[in-house]
């Protein structure tokens, strides 16, 4: 299976001009989120992508993508109903293929050197089915994220079989249904931010849509969670971090990881402790 | 086949044999030998159930069959230091040290006594862990006892809950009503955790969720529990229980774990089971705004509301659990942890809360059975055990869950045609006792882990019932239904444990069957035993009338026993229905609170004043004082805010002046009593100085210091004592003055004539035994001994018409000539609130039991809690804020002799029988005392004043002995003890059982027949002699009940002398009979009462009688 399309939603209420923000690259150069994230993508194989923004955001958005306007498409989303509303806006684009799909209040730094996006395109690639990138979280934070429950793979030490996800559970609900062999008590594995997503996912989407009242939002755990019903559906474990940037002093956090992890890691530890004598 | 065979094989039919019966045909040498076995099999056995079955044979072995086959070993020493192991619950430790001493010593019937309460403590204990262990480790609870600062919070208040709305301007009111469990059958009491996690296969309830009514209290059944949950505009957590009028705002962390703290404990434990306040935060220090500032915003709190519908404690309907669990599936609602936040709740969400529930009962340092939840749960349903599968935390542990499966009938199998039938013939009442049922569970655990060969026939019969009343059930046959909960209670239920029955019920039953005869269906128990919530099937042509018969009969038959029987309150009726709805949640945005919610909190507010608070209860202020103007909806309100709010004539008053004359006729000294209020601040007493110096010498008396009575008794003795029988010498003079607090718990009824046990097919009172064995020796010798029951301020009006009724259904008998008499007191104290000093003294310096670890820390939280009420009722200062008979105390044992020479008893009986020289004065609970011949002989041979009767010390034997004082053989009392471990070196431990030579005793006193018709040198004797008695300060446990069948229970402080002091006066000759077990000890709680009856002591208690 080749993935070579890539869906990014940023028609949230926050999110209009988060991808807009800079920052300092791992190499010390100055990029928006929007690029950041691009290159991210690009660098994993994928040809062309579409943002679905809210109406009359695509300027901002073109000119922040730098050098990578060219592979844009964009998409409105003009009456909102929600998450997984918004990623149906790409059925057209996406075809009838599997496709990369990214929130775009994330930042993701990997910790090998494949990025993470590759390492999830590889996975589904290989596997040839949905998969989703994940990340133990202790359970203290579930109830910010997707989580999903299932089975570790055989012969893999990153991969899961996902029988269920449930949208921001709490650990009670955690706990009586997505505690997954081999993780540390009172962590879970919560959703990166990051799937491949097959076309049955938009169907599954579509049909949620047309099930529910005009008045009601649709989000994507739900349809995830029926697609675990009806076909393979996997979880990858991502060797690298997310930083949600929506977060208070999300874009410091992701900064700070990004330089500390960069060529600039010894000018950054130098002013942090700078700064910490001077307090 | 040895023992251990029972336990181990795999061969169902071997591990369900009894153990009693296996004993019954073993020696001494064996039995010792399968002791050994099993305590080695205990050490190394893996499987938790094994080891506790274990460990309960072991228990029944040294307490049934080794003293059996210990005749000439009764007497031995048990190590202090084994007794210290146990009191800070190191079971495992206490038996080293007690099985050390066995080997020492040899086997003895004391250190079986030790050893046997060690080792069922210490099955306990595991069970207990076990169960606490597995509540832990359910899933979905798991998360709360890692959740350990505020920072960690993971919940996050639902959004709903967050809108204000524009009318109120406040939060919108969660809203959770819920039904109360009645059981048909709990198949012999199969829902104890330890026995649906052994035995799942036989634990099967049928429960059915019901509205109530109180008839003429309310109009119609409704769900009896009602709760809300609103956000507020302040960062407390504000707990507020209408029924049991209180509330408390919360800032602390650690004050919600402060469960005694005040009545809303429950509350607090819903809070902290619901994961609110998760329990890992015990300890943690920090503040409910830090809490609450990430769960649901920042400056904001939240209010929790309970109200219980008027239903009074013990009605058996698991009101408590039901609250708890409404309680929880509210906040669970609020915080998203279950699916619905309103409507029913989902099956699985249902489980989860029933697991809360039990967490909640945990923390608070209670327990039910698992069936409690039920009203959670919608309909009629039957509950079972579950085994345990790879899934599940109990796995390879028990081989049952903790959490039993519920199958909710449906329509199609139990159709609403039965639910209206049964509705209109099952009368429910609460018939007025509410008593606790920890023993009775102790009990049939017990049972069960033996398989008492009655009780495991009586256990599979119980299951066999369930399955009739399914059947019953699923055709609508409500008589069928009637006679199998009759049969229920009467058959199985009563074999497995006698005690769930009483007197009091079982009048009723006889009641009704005499009114109804056929169209009385039957009787039905609810919950752990009768007396309390209880039913009665009758056909519904006559089933309104029958309710209003049942109201004024039980209230009938309650003042005719209040005297005997511990009533809690009035008995009420019922009007109920099936709920189909389990616990339910609403939404509101109309400001709807639980009723009564407003007459509570109006008040204060109006004392904080308009300035103080918050915008919204500003709101709310204006919206109340709307509604009193309001015509329509405001009266009520109005008319309960002003009650609560204007003062009204004082009840305290009455009281106080009842009081008053109360003390004034019953021969109260007020200077002795304010000279006692001043020693007691002083310190000059206290319960420290209670004790003797301790450069006192105490030593165990040596075999030269008794006279053996066990056995051997000289036949020159017995015909000695014959023939002053015969001769009409002796009488008889049983204590019952006071009211036997321990026995009922301070509920002040006369213990001497509560009907606790049946002996030759009826029920009997401690006084029904003692004058049945008058009546014996009566039979024997021809002539009956005199017998006098001595009586104080409570007792008497009882005692005497127990007496008179007595004397007068034998009217022409022969035996007529046994006469009883009464003896009224003539003393009496005024009680008072203790000293610090006291309450320090006896819960820091004293040594005592340390707790199950949740329930040692509300104990510390009540102890505080009391220690701040002494303080603000002011030390040693009157206790009057009770009944009046609650306020007054009798003073001692040791005025009862002397009473008998005030009041003219004793010249009246050596008038009526001038031969009299000899009386046998024994406590009411010395149900083994009797006029034997050998022991009166003895005494008579000894030639003392008074011989005074002493058993082998047993564990449970304690409060004093007889000792060497200084080098003097006396009795001590164990609140004299310069050491406790003093006591522990102590062979026999004192019956009070004491033989009188009444010319002697008077000399004693200074005096002599003649004299005994001279009051004023009565007066004086008495006087001088008492001056010489030690005056001892007790705390007793007293109850205070108030509301609906509440009740607490506060230490009182009074002052007593007590008869075993005359050992130490050194002009009195006594002499020490030592007595067989059987004969000299006492029954002091209804605790001992299964093992009392089935070690052979009811049996041998009831050959020394004749009815």
């Amino acid at each position: 299976m080749r993935i070579r399309k890539a869906v990014i939603t940023a028609a949230g209420d926050h999110h209009a001009r988060l991808p807009l923000q800079t920052l300092v690259d791992r190499r010390g150069e100055i990029r928006t989120a929007l690029r950041l994230m691009l290159d991210e993508v690009v660098e994993s194989g994928i040809e062309e992508v579409a943002i679905i923004v809210r109406p009359g955001q695509q300027e901002p958005y073109l000119t922040a993508a730098g050098p990578h306007a060219s592979r844009l498409v964009f998409f409105e989303q003009s009456h909102p109903r929600g998450y997984g509303d918004a990623i149906l806006r790409a059925r057209d684009f996406a075809a009838g293929e599997a496709f990369l799909h990214l929130v775009s209040d994330h930042l993701y730094l990997s910790r090998t050197g494949r990025l993470c996006a590759q390492q999830l395109v590889e996975a589904a690639s290989k596997s040839e089915c949905s998969v989703s990138a994940i990340q133990p979280t202790r359970e203290n934070e579930v109830a910010f994220f997707g989580t999903v429950g299932g089975t570790p793979v055989a012969q893999s030490d990153n991969l899961y079989e996902v029988n269920m996800v449930i949208e921001k559970p709490t650990p009670t609900i955690a706990e009586q249904h997505l505690i997954v062999a081999g993780q540390r008590a009172g962590y879970y594995l919560c959703m990166f931010g990051m799937h491949v997503l097959t076309p049955t996912v938009l169907t599954l989407l579509q049909k949620s849509l047309d099930a529910a009242p005009a008045s009601q939002n649709i989000d994507l755990s739900s349809s995830l969670n029926q697609l675990a019903q009806t076909e393979r559906y996997l979880a990858l474990e991502i060797d690298g971090s997310r930083y949600n940037i929506s977060y208070k002093y999300g874009l410091l956090l992701a900064q700070l990881a990004f330089s500390l992890s960069g060529d600039d890691r010894d000018l950054i530890l130098t002013e942090l402790v700078n700064l910490l004598a001077a307090k | 086949m040895n023992l251990l065979d029972f336990i181990t094989s795999p061969d169902i039919a071997v591990r369900n044999r009894s153990l009693d019966a296996a004993c019954l045909g073993l020696s001494l040498g064996e039995l010792l030998n399968e002791c050994q076995q099993l305590d080695a099999f205990r050490r190394r056995c893996d499987n938790l159930y094994d080891r506790v079955r274990c460990l309960f044979f072991l228990y029944a072995i040294h307490r049934f069959h080794l003293p059996t086959q210990l005749a000439g070993h009764e007497s031995g020493h048990i190590p202090y230091g084994g007794y210290e192991y146990m009191l800070n619950r190191r079971y495992p430790e206490a038996i080293d040290v007690f099985l050390q001493k066995l080997q020492q010593d040899g086997p003895s019937v004391s250190l079986s006594s030790a050893l046997g309460e060690a080792y069922h403590r210490l099955a306990f204990q595991t069970l207990a862990d076990q169960v606490r262990r597995s509540v832990r480790t359910v899933r979905g609870n798991q998360w709360m006892f890692r959740t350990g600062h505020p920072a960690d919070v993971p919940l996050r208040i639902r959004p709903e809950l967050l809108t204000i709305d524009e009318h109120t301007n406040s939060f919108p009111i969660l809203r959770e009503r819920t039904a109360v469990r009645m059981d048909f059958t709990h198949s012999g009491w199969s829902d104890i955790f330890f026995l649906g996690m052994d035995y799942p296969e036989g634990a099967k309830v049928i429960n059915a969720s019901i509205d109530l009514a109180v008839r003429g209290r309310h109009q119609k059944p409704e769900p009896p529990i009602d709760c809300s949950l609103r956000v507020i505009d302040e960062p407390v957590l504000r707990l507020i229980s209408i029924d049991l009028d209180a509330k408390v705002e919360i800032r602390e962390i650690n004050e919600v774990f402060d469960f005694a703290r005040d009545y809303l404990g429950l509350i607090k434990g819903a809070v902290i089971a619901a994961g609110l306040i998760p329990p890992g935060m015990e300890g943690c220090g920090g503040r409910i705004a830090d809490v609450f500032s990430r769960m649901i915003g920042p400056g904001l709190g939240l209010e929790i509301t309970s109200r219980v519908n008027d239903i009074p404690k013990g009605s058996r309907l698991a009101v408590s659990t039901n609250l708890l669990g409404s309680l929880i599936s509210m906040c669970m609602r609020a915080t998203s942890q279950v699916t619905a936040m309103t409507g029913q709740l989902e099956e699985s969400d249902r489980r989860i809360v029933a697991a809360r529930a039990i967490l909640g009962e945990w923390i608070g340092g209670s327990g039910g059975g698992w069936q409690d939840s039920g009203g959670v749960w919608p309909g009629i349903k039957l509950i079972q055990g579950c085994t345990a599968g790879p899934d599940d935390p109990e796995y390879g542990v028990s081989r049952g869950r903790l959490m039993p499966q519920h199958h909710v009938f449906t329509q199609q199998e139990i159709s609403d045609e039965t639910h209206r039938r049964l509705q209109d013939s099952l009368v429910l009442v609460h018939g007025g006792m509410a008593q606790n049922v920890g023993p009775i569970l102790e009990m049939v655990t017990e049972k069960y882990l033996l398989r008492c060969e009655q009780e495991w026939a009586a256990r599979q019969d119980a299951i066999g019932l369930l399955e009739q009343i399914t059947a019953s059930l699923k055709a609508g046959d409500i008589p069928g239904i009637g006679h199998a909960t009759h049969r229920n209670f009467h058959e199985p239920l009563q074999a497995i444990i006698p005690w769930c029955s009483n007197v009091y019920t079982e009048r009723l039953i006889q009641e009704c069957q005499t009114k109804y005869g056929s169209q009385f269906y039957g009787f039905w128990m609810l919950g752990g035993m009768a007396g309390g919530g209880m039913g009665f099937i009758f056909d519904p042509a006559i089933r309104t009338e029958a309710q209003e018969w049942l109201q004024a009969m039980m209230l009938d038959v309650k003042r005719s026993m209040e005297a005997s029987v511990p009533f809690a309150m009035d008995p009420v009726v019922y009007d109920f229905a099936i709920n189909d709805n389990g616990t339910f949640a609403e939404l509101r945005h109309d400001g709807g609170l639980p009723q009564g919610y407003h007459a509570l909190m109006v008040p204060d507010w109006l004392r904080r004043g308009l300035q103080q608070l918050t915008p919204m209860l500003r709101s709310e202020l204006e919206r109340v004082g709307n509604a009193c103007r309001d015509s329509v909806g405001g009266d009520n309100l109005a008319s309960r805010l002003i009650q609560r709010i204007l003062p009204s004539t004082s009840i305290e008053t009455q009281q106080s002046a009842r009081l008053e004359d109360l003390l004034r006729e019953n021969g109260f000294d007020p200077i002795a009593h304010e000279q006692l209020r001043e020693d007691l601040r002083s310190g000059r007493l206290g319960m420290s100085q209670n004790r003797l110096p301790a450069s006192v010498t105490i030593e165990d008396v040596s075999d030269e210091d008794v006279i053996e009575a066990r056995r051997d008794i000289p036949a020159t003795a017995i015909e000695l004592g014959r023939a002053a029988i015969a001769n009409g010498e002796v009488g008889v003079i049983s204590l019952a003055a006071g009211v036997g607090s321990r026995w009922t718990q301070g509920a002040g009824v006369v213990k001497a004539l509560n009907p606790f046990c049946k002996m030759s097919g009826q029920w009997r009172s401690f006084l029904d035994i003692h004058f049945a064995k008058t009546r014996q020796v009566a039979a024997a010798y021809g002539i009956s001994p005199l017998h006098v029951v001595s009586s104080g301020y409570l007792t008497d009006r009882p005692i005497r018409d127990a007496v008179e009724k007595l004397n007068a259904l034998l009217p022409d008998s022969p035996r007529r000539d046994a006469i009883f008499r009464v003896s009224r007191g003539a003393s009496i104290g005024l009680r008072m609130v203790p000293t610090l000093r006291d309450l320090q003294f006896t819960w820091e310096e004293v040594a005592q039991q340390v707790l199950d670890q949740q329930k040692e820390k509300v104990r510390i939280s009540l102890r505080s809690a009391l220690m701040n009420w002494a303080r603000t009722a002011g030390e040693a200062s009157d206790y009057t804020d009770n009944l009046a008979s609650q306020c007054m105390h009798p003073v001692g044992h040791w005025y009862e002799v002397p009473n008998m020479l005030r009041n003219g008893m004793l010249r009246q009986m050596l008038s009526d029988r001038p031969q009299l020289k000899y009386l046998m004065l024994h406590n009411i609970d010395t149900l083994g005392a009797n006029i034997d011949a050998g022991c009166l002989g003895l005494h008579i041979q000894s030639n003392a004043d008074l011989s005074f009767e002493v058993i082998s010390r047993r564990l449970e034997d304690r409060g004093g002995g007889l000792a060497k004082v200084d080098g003097r053989v006396r009795l001590v009392e164990g609140l004299a003890m310069p050491r406790e471990e003093d006591e522990f070196q102590l062979s026999w431990y004192n019956s009070l059982t004491t033989w009188i030579n009444i010319d002697r005793l008077l000399s004693v006193f200074g005096l002599d027949r003649a004299a005994l018709s001279n009051q004023k040198a009565i007066a004086a004797a008495i006087r001088d002699l008492g001056r010489r008695i030690p005056t001892y300060i007790t705390l007793k446990d007293v109850k205070k009940r108030w509301g609906h069948g509440q009740e607490d229970v506060f230490p009182i402080s009074q002052f007593e002398k007590l008869w075993g002091d005359m050992t130490a006066l050194s002009d009195v000759k006594c002499s020490f009979l030592v007595v067989p077990t059987l004969r000299g000890q006492q029954l002091k709680d209804p605790a001992q009462l299964d093992g009392w009856l089935r070690d052979g002591s009811a049996a041998y208690v009831e050959s020394l009688c004749e009815w």
